[in-house]
């Protein structure tokens, strides 16, 4: 039977008495190496998004897009609606990072606050807005597919793309209710810390 | 770089015991959960170390660290099982202690769980032996609202505990 817990300083009796832990071999080493591993990822990342656009330019000027007043439109929403979706997650992954945590609980707790609450601005606001523009150039594009692919090829960008929407949608959805949820755990279950 | 180094060594080797302690009740008692929450809180002392200014004492600064570190760590609630009350008594003595200061361990971070974010932070530093005034400065709250705060904490666990 477990005997009870009656007073506080039984406690923390117990507390101070839990078993030590042991202190991974190297493990100074290790948070190194994973900060320096985080630091060259970002590069990496940055380089590539960076090739990306490169490549769209490219594009752009390779098939003379800019010749077709529709096509050129069409492409222009598409690559910036994705452009600025891109620029916006990675500010805020940059935002987050740079969060100081050398301060106290209750300032950290209104910046991070602050931080979620421009998340869900970016969701309810500009998602749908970059979704609606990338549809827009999306749909203007339809008639060049149409008279220079096959019909089978045609009816599989038509389907695929509204079961991508649709997919994302649900995923962009489920991100939304996720960072809802961690805002009203951040502002009601703790009224004041 | 080196010194920075061997200065993160120190640090890590003599806080890593008390900042795992910390991130266990934070993660239900969960070990794996604060491994990953511990390792999250070294990355951020590595990061800042070098503008460390010593304008408070450096354990009080990691504790610091952790507190806000564990604070936007949000996770899918998991809930440890109470230990059963009626369950067979092991017949040898160590094992039945060892068992005992589990199941009383594990009925204390279900406790602490239940607790809001910011008071699980005050008991877990008090559970820690860190002072009343440390605590309200890593806190960011005054002391006399701390040591209010503090002492209704105490008597909201202490209920818990008996059950």
């Amino acid at each position: 039977m477990r005997a009870k817990m009656t007073s506080f300083e039984e406690i923390k009796s117990q507390w101070k008495d839990q078993k030590a832990i042991e202190i991974p071999n190297n493990g100074h080493k290790i948070i190194i190496d994973k900060v320096n591993d985080i630091k060259k990822k970002q590069k990496q990342t940055n380089i590539i998004l960076f090739l990306t656009i490169l490549v769209l330019i490219a594009f752009f000027v390779y098939i003379a897009a800019y010749k077709y007043l529709i096509v050129a439109s069409a492409l222009l929403l598409m690559i910036g609606s994705l452009a600025v979706r891109i620029g916006l997650e990675l500010q805020s992954i940059k935002k987050l990072s740079r969060l100081n945590v050398n301060i106290s609980a209750s300032s950290f707790k209104e910046n991070i606050i602050s931080y979620y609450k421009n998340r869900v601005h970016i969701h309810l606001i500009w998602t749908p807005i970059i979704i609606l523009i990338y549809s827009i150039g999306f749909v203007m594009m339809l008639p060049s597919f149409k008279a220079s692919l096959s019909s089978g090829f045609y009816t599989y960008i038509l389907v695929s793309s509204v079961v991508i929407l649709v997919i994302l949608s649900f995923f962009i959805y489920k991100q939304i209710m996720k960072e809802l949820s961690v805002l009203k755990e951040l502002t009601d279950k703790n009224p004041y810390l | 770089m080196k010194h920075l180094e061997s200065l993160f060594e120190e640090v890590y080797q003599s806080n890593y015991q008390k900042v795992y302690r910390l991130c266990l009740g934070y993660a239900n008692g969960d070990g794996m959960l604060a491994s990953d929450l511990c390792q999250e809180v070294f990355i951020r002392v590595w990061k800042h170390l070098a503008s460390f200014r010593n304008e408070s004492a450096m354990s009080t600064w990691i504790y610091r660290i952790t507190v806000n570190t564990c604070l936007v760590y949000f996770r899918k609630k998991r809930t440890l099982p109470l230990p059963q009350l009626n369950e067979p008594i092991e017949d040898e003595i160590e094992e039945n202690l060892y068992h005992t200061k589990e199941e009383n361990l594990n009925s204390l971070y279900a406790c602490i769980e239940q607790l809001s974010k910011g008071n699980k932070s005050i008991i877990l530093l008090e559970l820690e032996g860190v002072p009343q005034k440390d605590i309200a400065a890593i806190m960011g709250i005054n002391h006399e609202a701390i040591r209010v705060r503090i002492h209704r904490i105490k008597i909201e666990l202490t209920k818990c505990a008996q059950k």
